[in-house]
Formats: structure tokens, C-alpha cells, sequence
């Protein structure tokens, strides 16, 4: 592809904002993990040379953090993955009117989108059903948020399937989960990415979940972890740095290791 | 005997099905036709299923079908309506939590009181929710079209920044929250030296007039990324060919833009208006670490838990509160709903 010039300097202008944009304040946090708490008192913005490494060891000590992203990842997966799988055995049917009431059935999901979390309520059933305090409880609570989205993307994108796909392959004498796992799922990935990771999102950003649904601190995922570790170090910066690029190394690694695979999906990019 | 049904269709039938059951019937391209009247009277859907093609299944696949049905409807009920039920019954009790603490109906006392003693923190409440998500959903929108549009191409530094621009969701919503308190701290934050050097000094996430602004910018800053991956989705689905042809044309870059990029990209827009307008009207993790609600900040997502779980905790008014609010999202949710549909059906058609 050819440029001319002063469009190549605009997208080099553009792409350096971009990059700093989002790199400044990580870049900062990562700055100031290293240093000392003398030296951030005294000059929190000049580099720290020789880096501190005392943070780490104490964040490490103080918080739980390890098993808490242990924890978490376990949560958010599993919740994701139920949540994502059941959209797509709704959406399917719905889209193709295969059950009774589908499009007020698909009314009330457009509606679920918009029901707040009603902890209250939530904490008595939770404890009713055993799901109070344990880990298959805490998954299984978070699964629901995800559904409204969830059926909602996937009926449009399973609508733009056509039928005739539906007819050859039950014809043939398919199978309907055979069908939905090796016909309809690899047609709508992109969609299922975005349902996937919008109820993933749901479960890694949940603060208040984890105080309502879980007691013992061994089950705490690290969004609650962090805060309660923000709560009882406020004004310790450097410490709560270096407790911020703890949580985030793992998951920053995953991501980066794995972007490909997750954002070309998602992207429809070759 | 075609109308008596026959719903004993097993994996073997298919080939006895053909003659009875031309599979094109139920298409389901056009809405017209799917209404029952439209069918012929064999055709009709019966009370088993309503597309014919159904009987296609064999009877253990359709019981896979009904089966994923019931479990995920079992969840959503369960999990999503159940609770908000109870909601809606709390909110007319004076519940407040404690065991063993007497529960009574009070009628509509936690609503009346919601509009007379707790009017003054409701109004404000509402007006920083409508500046929450109105700055929110525009300014997300907007950027994430354009950074989709900058970062749609497959060269190296697109890829690095797309990346880079996902990475703050990766975070979550404490870390973005805690980096971001960081920043603007008013003492040691680089935000400070730098406004400092212009003379400008300010409490950041503790002013009245700048908490909010601020707030909108680390939401944005926060869901840009799933923004722009939609809307990069979009853009990747539209043919090259189309362009191309365009371009024989001697379309002009705006008239591109404004015929073939826009339409096509109307379902991304209802996808991501409508997630940017119901997730900050109802979120409140980010406002709760950033603010905690104060400096003009408290939407009604933050009032609503404030109201139950805050320091006068009163179960049966953050019942109401909750209620107010459900209200609100379905009445923004379902019209803007309808509204993007018919806006992408006029564009798309």
C-alpha cells in the first residue's frame, strides 16, 4: 500500500497517542512498584535507580494473592463457559422458532439485560440451595448475568445462518448437539468470543459478589482480594502498586500469550 | 395422515419424510411467512413445535433441544427473575437483615419516602446518572469507532495497539480503579505535577467539578477495548468487493463512509449503544472504588447499593431504590432497543 506523506505522519501521530493513551498510567504503576516508600515520598516521578524490590515481598505477604487468582480464574471460566453454552442452546431454537413463545421468550431476555443484580434476594437463595460459601455455588451464581447478552447476540447471529444448512444436515440424520457443537458454533465464534468474554468480564469485575456469597477468604477471587488490600493500605502507593502488578502479571501474561486467538476471533481477522 | 402429525419421527425417517414435509416451508427470511396463517393447513404448527422442519429431529434430539431450553431457562428464572421478584416484595417491607429482627409489609411507605425525605439525594442522583450515561455511552461510541477504524488494518503496530488498547479490561475493574486514584492523586500523582505546572491545582476524584469527568474517562478508558473489538468486527465483515466497486466508481471518501461503512456497521452500533447505555445505568463497581459515590458521583446504580448496604444500611428502601432503577433501564432498554433495530433495518435495507 501506498501513502502519501502527510497521511503516514497522521497515522504515526494517531498511533503513538493511542499508545500513550493507554500505556501512561500502567507504565506509572509499574514505575512506582520499584520504588522505595523513602524515595516516593520524596520524588515519586523520577525513575527509581536501583529499583526497590521490598514491595513485592510485602504485598506478597500481606494479601493472598496467589490462591486468589487461582480462585478467580477458576470462577470466571467456569461461569463464562456455562453461560456462553446456554445462550447458544436458547438462541438456537429461538432464532429458528423451534419452541413455543419464542419471541416473547426473547422479549424477556431484552429485559434481563436491564435486571440489576438483586443481591439481597440472591444471598437468601444462595444459602437455601447450598450455593452459600463454596465454589460450584459461586459459579453457578454468576452464570445468569451473562444469558441476556448472551441470547441476544447470538439469535441475530444465528438468524444470518440459513435454514437450508439446518435441513441438509438433520436430513442427514445429525444429531442436534452435533449439529449446534460442529455446524452452528464454529459459524458464530465470533459472537460466542464476545459472549464468553462479556460474561467473563461480569465474574472478574464483580466486587460486592464475593462479600455477599462467599465467608471464608480462601474462596475470595482477587477483585475482592485487591480492594480489601486497597482498604487497609490506602496510603501505602508503593505497596499497592506492587500488589496491583502481582494480580495483573498472570493475567497480563495470559492475555498477551493468548490476544491472537481471542481478539482475531472476535474481530472476524484472517 | 400428514396432519395427524406423526411425532414418532425416529433417526431412520427422514427419507419417508421428504414427501410430506418439503423443508422450504418454514423460511424463515421473511416474517410474513412464519405466521401460522400463512401456512397451509398441514403445515400448521402444532402444539409440539411450531417450524415443520422440526420433525426432522429425531424425538432425542429434540428432547436435547428442549433440554438446553429448560436448564438455561431454569437459570435465568432462578437467578435473574426470582431475585428480582423478591426485590420488588422487600422494597414494600421494612426488612433490614438482621435475624430475628420482626418484618412487616409497610405499603408503599420505602417509595414514599424515596420521593419525599430522600427526593433531595434522588434528583441529584438522577441528574449525575443522566451526565454518567450520556458521556459514557457517547464519548465510548465515538472513540471506539474511530480507534476501530485507525486499528482495523493487519499490520504489526495495529496489532501491538489493539492489544494495548484491550489491556485495560483485562485489568478489572479494582486495578483500573486503583492505577487510576494513582494517577490523580493530589499530592504525589503525575497528574497533579503536570496540571500543577500550569498553575492548576485540584482534588481530582474529590472535586465537585471534576470528580465526574474524570469518572466517565476511566469507565470509557476501562470498556474502550470491547468497544472497538465490535466495532472492528463489523468493519471486517464488510466485502472488500463492495469498496472496490465503489471506488470504480469514483465514490468520494465521505460518501464511503456514509453509505457503505454506516450502514453496515448499524448492528455493532445497536450492540454497543445499548450495552454503553444499560451497563452505566445500572454499574456502580468503578464509581464505588473511584468515589464511593460522592463529588456529585452517585448514580442511581451507586445510590440504589449505597441505600442498602451503606452506612445507614436500609434494606427496604435500597429495595425500592433498585426498583426505580429497574424501571428506568427497562423503559430506556426496550424503546432504544426497538428504535436501533428499526434504524438498522432502514439502513441495511
Amino acid at each position: 500500500m501506498q501513502f502519501s506523506n502527510a497521511l503516514r505522519m497522521r497515522r504515526l501521530a494517531t498511533g503513538i497517542l493511542i499508545a500513550l493513551v493507554f500505556l501512561v498510567p500502567i507504565v506509572y504503576v509499574i514505575m512506582i512498584s520499584f520504588e522505595s516508600p523513602a524515595q516516593f515520598g520524596a520524588h515519586p516521578l523520577q525513575p527509581p535507580v536501583p529499583p526497590s524490590l521490598g514491595n513485592f515481598g510485602s504485598a506478597w505477604q500481606q494479601g493472598d494473592l496467589g490462591p486468589e487468582i487461582v480462585n478467580t480464574a477458576i470462577y470466571a471460566v467456569a461461569a463464562a463457559g456455562i453461560s456462553t453454552g446456554l445462550s447458544l442452546l436458547i438462541a438456537f431454537p429461538v432464532a429458528r422458532r423451534l419452541v413455543r413463545w419464542s419471541s416473547s421468550l426473547y422479549l424477556w431476555f431484552v429485559v434481563g439485560l436491564a435486571l440489576p443484580v438483586s443481591y439481597i434476594p440472591l444471598f437468601i437463595e444462595a444459602r437455601d440451595l447450598g450455593l452459600y460459601n463454596n465454589r460450584i455455588g459461586y459459579i453457578l451464581l454468576h452464570v445468569e448475568p451473562g444469558l441476556p447478552l448472551g441470547v441476544l447476540l447470538l439469535t441475530a447471529f444465528v438468524s444470518s445462518i440459513p435454514q437450508e444448512l439446518d435441513e441438509a444436515a438433520w436430513l442427514d440424520g445429525v444429531s442436534y448437539p452435533r449439529y449446534i457443537l460442529s455446524f452452528v458454533a464454529p459459524l458464530a465464534w465470533p459472537s460466542i468470543v464476545i459472549t464468553f468474554l462479556y460474561s467473563l468480564l461480569f465474574v472478574w469485575n464483580d466486587i460486592i459478589g464475593p462479600v455477599v456469597f462467599l465467608a471464608s477468604p480462601s474462596l475470595f477471587p482477587v477483585a475482592r482480594g485487591v480492594y480489601s488490600f486497597y482498604s487497609s493500605n490506602e496510603s501505602a502507593y508503593t505497596l499497592l502498586a506492587a500488589a496491583v502488578m502481582i494480580v495483573s502479571a498472570p493475567v497480563a501474561l495470559l492475555f498477551v500469550v493468548s490476544q491472537k486467538q481471542l481478539l482475531r476471533a472476535t474481530m472476524g481477522l484472517r | 395422515m400428514s396432519e395427524a402429525g406423526a411425532p414418532s419421527v425416529t433417526s431412520g425417517a427422514p427419507l419417508g419424510l421428504e414427501g410430506r414435509n418439503p423443508p422450504r416451508l418454514g423460511k424463515p427470511s421473511s416474517k410474513r411467512r412464519r405466521r401460522r396463517e400463512a401456512w397451509p393447513a398441514q403445515y400448521r404448527p402444532t402444539a409440539a413445535h411450531k417450524a415443520p422442519y422440526a420433525r426432522l429431529l429425531s424425538r432425542s434430539s429434540r428432547a436435547w433441544m428442549w433440554g438446553g431450553v429448560a436448564v438455561g431457562l431454569a437459570f435465568y428464572v432462578l437467578f435473574g427473575i426470582v431475585p428480582t421478584a423478591a426485590n420488588l416484595v422487600v422494597s414494600f417491607t421494612n426488612y433490614s437483615g438482621f435475624p430475628g429482627s420482626p418484618t412487616s409489609f409497610v405499603g408503599f411507605s420505602n417509595y414514599h419516602l424515596l420521593f419525599t425525605s430522600q427526593a433531595p439525594g434522588l434528583i441529584s442522583s438522577i441528574e449525575a446518572t443522566v451526565i454518567f450515561v450520556v458521556g459514557v455511552t457517547l464519548v465510548q461510541n465515538a472513540i471506539g469507532v474511530a480507534l476501530a477504524h485507525r486499528l482495523q488494518r493487519d499490520t504489526k503496530t495495529a496489532s501491538v495497539l489493539r492489544v494495548l488498547a484491550f489491556f485495560p479490561i483485562v485489568l478489572g475493574v479494582t486495578v483500573v480503579g486503583i492505577v487510576w486514584l494513582l494517577l490523580f492523586d493530589p499530592v504525589s500523582g503525575p497528574a497533579e505535577a503536570v496540571f500543577g505546572a500550569f498553575g492548576i491545582h485540584s482534588a481530582f476524584f474529590g472535586a465537585g467539578n471534576v470528580a465526574m469527568p474524570l469518572v466517565i474517562i476511566v469507565q470509557v478508558w476501562q470498556n474502550l477495548g470491547f468497544t472497538m473489538v465490535v466495532y472492528i468486527g463489523a468493519l471486517k465483515t464488510i466485502p472488500q468487493s463492495v469498496y472496490e466497486a465503489a471506488a470504480l466508481d469514483g465514490v468520494s471518501a465521505w460518501q464511503r463512509l456514509r453509505s457503505i461503512t454506516w450502514p453496515m456497521m448499524a448492528p455493532a452500533v445497536s450492540v454497543n449503544v445499548l450495552l454503553a447505555v444499560v451497563g452505566s445505568l445500572t454499574t456502580y463497581n468503578l464509581i464505588y472504588i473511584l468515589t464511593d459515590g460522592a463529588f456529585g458521583t452517585n448514580t442511581l446504580g451507586m445510590f440504589a447499593f449505597n441505600t442498602a448496604f451503606g452506612a445507614s444500611a436500609d434494606l427496604g428502601l435500597g429495595a425500592a431504590v433498585t426498583m426505580a432503577l429497574f424501571v428506568v433501564a427497562v423503559g430506556v432498554a426496550i424503546p432504544l432497543a426497538a428504535l436501533l433495530r428499526s434504524r438498522e433495518r432502514r439502513l441495511l435495507v
